[in-house]
């Protein structure tokens, strides 16, 4: 393993721990400040922006098995059965492509 | 503490089905078994890794895949400052312990029990805590260890699971209608700037930001409509 893994997660546990102890000291003072939308929004934007990142350029069989994970995600709410059906079917028009 | 550790049990089943899938998806990236485990106990928050991890499969540079992975946890500031009533008597070094092991999971299942009963507190957070932070790193290397004994999963289509993951992630993160414009802006420019040639990371900052523009926009007309 690298220094790169090693430098991540580092970063990342230093970075989760520090937001909590922040929350614990200044949460309240936050929250009730004029910005405390941002807080709220900024998870889901950053999830969108990065399922955008994903499909862009990539080919048709990518969106399609995006669409139908989407589908199963709306009817479902489920972690699980929604990778498990976006995986499945990318890998099977992946094959049949081939 | 007894009482939130087998309380927390059913949700624990759950978070170890996904965190076996996210051991599995970390070892094809290049993640060693035992560094999953440590990631898991050293961070504990589940979305924070899957996104960190593909940022950092993607090429994405530590830095950015960090700050990706822990601007998930912005949530946090929020949750924890809700346990304020809760850990109030604690030493700080409990309280420490206490945040740390505060997942969502535990955290809505303490406030629900405390809702229906005041006399739930810091031992039941605690005890649903311990049980969860055992059951994620333990399902996330156990996840690793058997990815790691497996071929190239990437041609199987694997690597998309993170893609249906973020998309199912999306999904519980949905508030309704006021969310349409701002992910649907984030997303146009998010999927522009990479089509532009601008690296991931910081087509994701652009986007991010210009979500977050759009939802202002969106709360001030609201605000105006409402007057």
């Amino acid at each position: 393993m690298t220094g790169s893994y090693w430098l991540l997660i580092g970063v990342l546990a230093g970075a989760a721990f520090s937001i909590r102890v922040f929350g614990l000291f200044a949460g309240d003072s936050i929250r009730k400040s004029r910005h405390a939308w941002m807080l709220d929004d900024l998870p889901g934007l950053i999830i969108v922006c990065l399922i955008a990142s994903s499909l862009a350029g990539q080919p048709m069989e990518t969106w399609i098995a995006a669409a139908i994970a989407f589908a199963v995600a709306v009817l479902t709410n489920h972690v699980i059965l929604t990778m498990c059906a976006g995986v499945v079917t990318y890998a099977g028009l992946v094959w049949f492509a081939l | 503490m007894k009482r939130g550790a087998f309380a927390v049990l059913p949700l624990a089943a759950g978070a170890a089905v996904y965190g076996f899938a996210f051991g599995l998806l970390a070892s094809q990236t290049g993640f060693p078994w035992w560094s999953v485990g440590l990631m898991s106990a050293a961070v504990h928050a589940g979305s924070s890794q899957i996104v960190a991890v593909e940022q950092f499969g993607d090429g994405t540079a530590v830095m950015s895949a960090a700050l990706a992975g822990a601007a998930l946890n912005l949530r946090y500031i929020g949750i924890v400052a809700s346990l304020s009533e809760i850990l109030r008597g604690l030493s700080l070094r409990e309280k420490l312990l206490a945040i740390h092991i505060t997942g969502d999971e535990n955290w809505a299942l303490t406030m629900a029990e405390r809702a229906r009963s005041p006399h739930v507190g810091a031992a039941f957070l605690i005890g649903s805590g311990l049980i969860m932070l055992a059951v994620w790193t333990g399902s996330t290397t156990l996840g690793a260890v058997v990815g790691s004994a497996l071929p190239d999963l990437e041609r199987f289509g694997l690597g998309f699971g993170f893609t249906a993951a973020f998309i199912a992630m999306a999904r519980g993160l949905w508030r309704g209608r006021p969310d349409a414009m701002p992910w649907f802006v984030a997303f146009g420019v998010t999927t522009a700037a990479v089509l532009l040639g601008a690296p991931k990371a910081y087509a994701i900052v652009v986007g991010a930001l210009t979500g977050l523009a759009a939802s202002s926009i969106v709360r001030r007309s609201r605000a105006t409509i409402s007057q």
